[in-house]
């Protein structure tokens, strides 16, 4: 069990997912975290620097003077057997050795860094430090050479490193905000699983297992890729940690929650084995050797900044008897809980009975039906509606039961489609019939079961048989089929070569998408067009029988998924594609000579603000020392200055936020650009592609971007 | 005789270095022609260089750099940081105690030669505390780093080109120019040094790179400096950075060490410094600047190393004479010192200061035949008065060695005189005062020389001293706890106040 052992006020904000621990001497651990003022404390009670021991409550500060996103501690350099400092701003990373107060280097990064990990990744022999930012993933070694650099499908929100395949080096897994966790083996992505909301934190497990956190408060366990369990809750998980709690070498998870709920769970069930709450949202959880040197204990952290410790200790026996005895009386509780469950549906029933007993007295004439009949079944069909009356282009489902029994209401659980997962049907009283079409909009092409609850009954009753039914909606649902015609074809293409007959490609369409009817295999040639629902936009896609495809669409998102999903169903590794995409391409060159245009005049504003800001200050040097010498008149006059200089300079302020968060937008057009260029190759040539397109951004040509989405190569 | 052809005169006055009269021909050269292209270029750099200054020596901290927190970590470990004042820390410092060898306004010993940056007031100290301490003529500094080159560049151009500025800066058509590989470097010169208008300078520097790719070393160099005089100190660490990839350059290593100075990251500074010795092994600036960083951090050890390797790479360095002969001086070994003032000297490097320091090591090393000879020739070498105070309080220090009471007092006065600010002066006055037993007016002395002088830990203690004889003890507690405060390991204040606070407990 756990035991508290200490708890300290840190007197500062601490602002969540910031907080670590680090031997910045190698020997004695000190915590940091990112706070107010865009300033990293460092807590280190076992200071010998005699300087910070005469500060409050032994918390010294690091300026850092830019917003701070995340911060990491670690070994980058492995030679200097201490841990380094590595903060992440929105622009700038900076790597810092405490002890000699030296920066290892300063680099900007024009993605931002929302996460930092420190580690080994892959092969690769050096330490990197690895910085997720918008849309990329970077790796920076000790000399901060960018040795490695890929992208993804978002903003990074979590990062990790663990052995995701049990093969002895570590896999980098990726939580972003396009609810994807995603795993790098080096630049190769391995693995891809799909959440429902944006992934807050990762931790890695044993045996290649780890837990994940979801900003709508659910946390859960992959083991590889297939999920092992999840829980939901009100509140968010902020961080997850593990310990081992119960001393049986396997470290339990953490997870520190936003309402100051910190709770231990069994990493194979879930089940909660520890509980405590401190006063506010917990910022941060770390583990580290912090009061005894090589005794381990967990360390919490709150927003407000208060810590508090736990250490594992063997419970003695007493303790042993009390907790048996414990979990007797809950099990007691559990049996007594469902006794009432079932008295109460005895009752109910006997309620009904006796209610239609009472009609019997009175009407005597008048049959009520107590059941539904036996033989009621429920049909339920998908079909893919165009836009039109008042509503877009959607699936319908359509439920509808054999005989005359209504349906009272229909409840649709289904992973990350609705907000709060689950949407609920109930037609108003009057309106009550056998049948129900409920409309749903897949925001996004993703394979989705639905899980269908239908409140079956009859229309005078007041309980309601239940039917459990689930549905699979394929990958591509909101396109359906339309008559072939050569007008209006999209003008973005792309093609390749498969050793494939037609008809795999068939059974390829009518597992993907959904199809009123079956597409028949013709052995010579396929030729079929889609219609989206969602834009009201073209897909064609052609087959001949020499195994030349060719695929027609402006999306090129769109025509990537496609490659993805057909590269798994036809077990293709390796595949090379040409393609092109006009209209995409056109948008591609505007972006990028507007980041040129932005970068150039957010060069210009910064400039102008540094002449400002130095002519505030001796403003009010100026200003001081007229008051110093009792000067008022002159004293007032350097602070009305002031004021004029001071509007002028947070106008300039604003104008240099706008303009960054449109390059911050733009940035993200771009790397999502290279990422859709990947996904229309598989394997290694995705890799290739890529790299490609990554020297030509830094070379910042964009004809040999564009090239490189096209070709695959140079 | 015939007239020489103007523009070749001009030429001549050029590479003579008579400027004024390069810009007095040039000037009817242009009035003659106004799109006389060399004589324009030829104007522009006569006038750029009678502003020049090296930027390598300065860059003075202003009084405003203290509202910024440009330092990253803001208690760092002692000996990794300039902003660690040593009196709080000398416990594990080398080199002489405060007692031996006096401080700066940091808490820095003394150095051998006054410079730039060697008189900041940085030390752990409010805004507040620096604003009110005593700003004389000689410890004056500028309000920021800008300010400081406004008033004196502005002051320059303003009188060299009486009938209005020799460029419009604001018409310049910079894009136009930056392609102008024969104007572009003058042009850029003269804005940055003779007009002072920074961002001009940058925005050239910033077109000149885009026409060159960022290829060219010198205008990354250029764009490091503009960053660096706007104070934006992690842009112009990255082009220098970039410059240093494309060619080494003596100067730029100091550049950036610079920027690293600013930055509070001495050992970094010291790092790229070593980077660049690798790079000119051969070079004396460096190393002269990795010593100075030395002395900044109290390791005088080190620093001395440095000095003498500068004297093996270039044996007339005055600074690093001056430097290794102070701190032989305040090792107790004057003889020494001696010799290597000597040897100023015989460089010709006669002044008032040199003679004194040879006066004090001749007196230490006990040749008295020669002090009073040298003093002599130090106060008819003396050009201002703040000399002349520092030569009379000298003096005043070998009357009082001398016993003689009433020469030391007429001495201090006359350093009085010629500085009002000596706080020295008024502190030994005090002492001599109180000797006499003129409590009163010694304690008025004591108190002046504190409030010129927050960082000597001497007048503080010798007024507690002076109290605690009187009985006035409340008064004394709180003059030795400043004292130890300035001076932790002070042996006789801590008695005093051991005693002091076994009577207050007793009470």
């Amino acid at each position: 069990m756990l035991i508290p052992i200490f708890s300290l006020q840190l007197n500062n904000k601490v602002f969540p997912r910031t907080f670590a621990v680090g031997k910045f001497d190698g020997k004695k651990p000190s915590l940091i975290g990112a706070t107010a003022g865009n300033k990293v404390f460092i807590h280190s009670p076992h200071d010998i620097n005699p300087q910070a021991q005469q500060l409050d409550g032994s918390v010294s500060f690091l300026n850092v003077n830019q917003v701070i996103t995340s911060l990491a501690c670690g070994q980058l350099d492995e030679q200097l057997e201490k841990d380094l400092l590595v903060v992440g701003t929105n622009t700038h990373i900076i790597a810092y050795d405490m002890e000699r107060n030296v920066d290892l280097f300063f680099q900007e990064i024009q993605d931002g860094a929302n996460a930092i990990t420190i580690g080994s990744w892959g092969e690769l022999p050096e330490t990197l430090a690895i910085v997720g930012g918008n849309c990329s993933i970077h790796g920076f070694n000790k000399k901060c050479e960018d040795i490695l650099w890929t992208v993804t499908g978002d903003n990074v929100s979590a990062l990790s490193l663990l052995d995701f395949n049990s093969d002895g080096y570590n896999e980098l897994v990726v939580g972003s905000e396009d609810y994807d966790i995603r795993v790098f083996r080096e630049d190769q992505l391995i693995a891809d699983m799909q959440e429902s909301e944006i992934v807050v934190s990762i931790c890695p497990l044993i045996n290649g297992k780890f837990a994940y956190a979801l900003s709508n408060g659910t946390i859960g366990v992959y083991e590889r890729s297939n999920r092992q369990w999840r829980i939901k809750s009100r509140n968010m998980a902020i961080v997850l940690e593990t310990f081992d709690i119960d001393g049986d070498g396997v470290e339990e998870l953490v997870t520190g929650w936003s309402n100051g709920k910190v709770d231990i769970r069994n990493d194979r069930s879930g089940e909660v084995i520890f509980k405590d709450s401190l006063a506010a949202s917990v910022a941060g959880i770390v583990k580290a050797d912090y009061r005894i040197a090589g005794e381990n204990s967990l360390i919490c952290c709150t927003n407000e900044g208060e810590v508090r410790g736990y250490k594992f200790s063997v419970q003695d026996e007493n303790l042993a008897v009390a907790h048996t005895f414990k979990s007797n009386q809950e099990a007691v509780r559990d049996l007594l809980q469902k006794k009432q469950t079932l008295l109460l549906e005895i009752q109910n029933i006997e309620n009904v009975g006796k209610a239609h007993k009472e009609l019997d007295d009175q009407f005597g004439t008048i049959e009520v039906l107590t059941e539904i009949p036996a033989s009621t079944e429920i049909q339920t069909g998908l079909a893919v509606e165009k836009a039109g009356n008042d509503l877009p282009g959607h699936v319908a489902i359509k439920i509808k039961t054999t005989n005359g029994t209504i349906i009272r209401a229909v409840t649709i659980f289904a992973e990350g489609l609705f907000r709060g997962e689950c949407y609920v049907v109930h037609p108003a009283a009057h309106q009550l019939q056998e049948n129900v079409t409920v409309p749903i909009v897949l925001p996004r092409d993703a394979a989705v079961d639905l899980h269908l609850q239908i409140f079956v009954g009859l229309k005078t009753s007041k309980l309601f048989h239940i039917f459990d039914l689930t549905r699979p909606l394929p990958i591509f649902s909101m396109y359906t089929i339309i008559e072939n015609s050569s007008q209006n074809e999209p003008k973005g293409y792309v093609t390749f070569s498969i050793n494939e007959r037609i008809s795999r490609i068939v059974l390829w369409i009518n597992h993907h998408f959904l199809l009123a009817e079956e597409c028949a295999a013709d052995p010579a040639s396929l030729y079929v067009t889609f219609l989206c629902v969602r834009t009201d936009a073209k897909l064609v896609i052609r087959m001949q029988n020499t195994g030349h495809v060719r695929i027609q669409t402006d999306d090129i998102e769109l025509a990537g998924n496609i490659i993805q999903s057909m590269g798994k169903f036809l077990k293709i590794e390796n595949l090379h594609t040409n393609g092109d995409f006009p209209l995409e391409f056109e948008l591609l060159q505007q972006v990028f000579s507007q980041i040129e245009e932005y970068q150039a005049a957010r060069q210009r504003i910064s400039s102008d603000m540094a002449e400002h800001a130095s002519i505030i200050r001796s403003f009010l040097i100026r200003a001081e020392d007229a008051r110093l010498m009792g000067d008022i008149p002159i004293m007032k006059q350097h602070y009305i200055d002031l004021l004029h200089l001071n509007r002028d300079l947070i106008n300039g302020y604003t104008i240099r936020c706008t303009s960054h968060e449109e390059l911050m937008r733009h940035l993200r057009f771009l790397n999502q650009m290279v990422q859709k260029a990947g996904n229309l190759r598989l394997g290694k040539y995705k890799t290739n592609t890529i790299n490609h397109c990554r020297v030509a951004i830094k070379g910042n040509n964009v004809e040999l971007l564009i090239k490189s989405i096209r070709s695959g190569t140079v | 005789m015939r007239d020489i052809d103007p523009l070749f005169q001009a030429i001549s006055y050029y590479r003579r270095r008579k400027f004024e009269q390069c810009v007095e021909v040039t000037s009817t050269l242009l009035e003659k022609n106004p799109n006389d292209q060399v004589a324009w270029l030829l104007k522009m750099r006569a006038l750029t260089e009678q502003l020049y200054v090296d930027e390598t020596e300065v860059a003075d901290d202003g009084l405003a750099d203290m509202l910024d927190d440009n330092a990253f970590h803001q208690t760092p470990m002692p000996g990794t940081s300039m902003r660690q004042p040593t009196a709080i820390t000398n416990t594990g410092m080398s080199g002489p105690s405060p007692a031996m060898r006096p401080t700066t306004m940091t808490g820095r010993p003394i150095t051998g030669m006054l410079r730039l940056n060697s008189q900041s007031t940085q030390g752990g100290k409010s805004m507040e505390n620096a604003l009110k301490t005593a700003r004389t003529a000689a410890t004056a500094r500028p309000v920021t780093t800008a300010t400081g080159r406004f008033v004196r560049l502005g002051t320059a151009s303003m009188l060299s080109t009486p009938d209005g500025p020799f460029l419009q800066v604001g018409r310049l058509n910079l894009p136009k120019y930056a392609q102008n590989q024969a104007v572009s470097r003058s042009l850029f010169e003269h804005l940055f040094y003779h007009a002072n208008d920074v961002r001009a300078a940058l925005q050239l520097a910033t077109h000149a790179n885009e026409v060159y790719q960022n290829k060219d070393w010198w205008w990354l160099a250029q764009l490091g400096k503009c960053y660096h005089r706007l104070d934006m100190f992690r842009d112009s660490e990255k082009q220098y950075v970039i410059s240093l990839e494309i060619q080494p350059m003596v100067d730029t290593y100091l550049y950036l060490s610079r920027i690293y100075l600013r930055l509070d990251q001495p050992l970094l500074s010291i790092t790229k410094l070593q980077e660049g010795l690798e790079k000119f092994p051969f070079e004396p600036c460096l190393i002269q600047a990795i010593a100075r960083i030395h002395e900044g951090l109290n390791d005088m050890k080190q620093s001395i190393e440095h000095y003498r390797q500068v004297l093996k790479l270039d044996n007339t360095n005055i600074e690093a004479i001056a430097c290794i002969a102070a701190n032989h001086f305040y090792y107790e070994q004057p003889e020494i010192s001696l010799k290597f003032y000597r040897r100023l000297l015989q460089m010709g490097v006669a002044t008032s200061a040199i003679f004194t320091n040879i006066a004090l090591c001749c007196f230490h090393a006990q040749q008295y035949d020669m002090i009073v000879a040298c003093f002599l020739k130090a106060l008819g070498c003396a050009t201002t008065d703040d000399e002349r105070a520092e030569i009379w309080y000298n003096i005043g220090e070998m009357a009082l060695y001398t016993a003689d009471i009433h020469l030391a007092i007429q001495c201090f006065r006359l350093a009085l005189v010629h500085n009002n600010d000596h706080a020295e002066a008024y502190n030994n006055l005090g002492l001599v005062e109180l000797q006499r037993d003129n409590n009163e007016i010694g304690q008025i002395y004591l108190q002046t020389a504190q409030s010129l002088a927050p960082h000597m830990f001497e007048p503080y203690y010798n007024y507690g001293k002076s109290m605690y004889e009187q009985g006035d003890l409340q008064s004394s507690f709180r003059a030795i706890k400043s004292s130890l405060d300035i001076y932790k390991n002070h042996a006789d204040s801590k008695h005093i106040y051991d005693e002091l606070r076994k009577m207050f407990s007793e009470l």
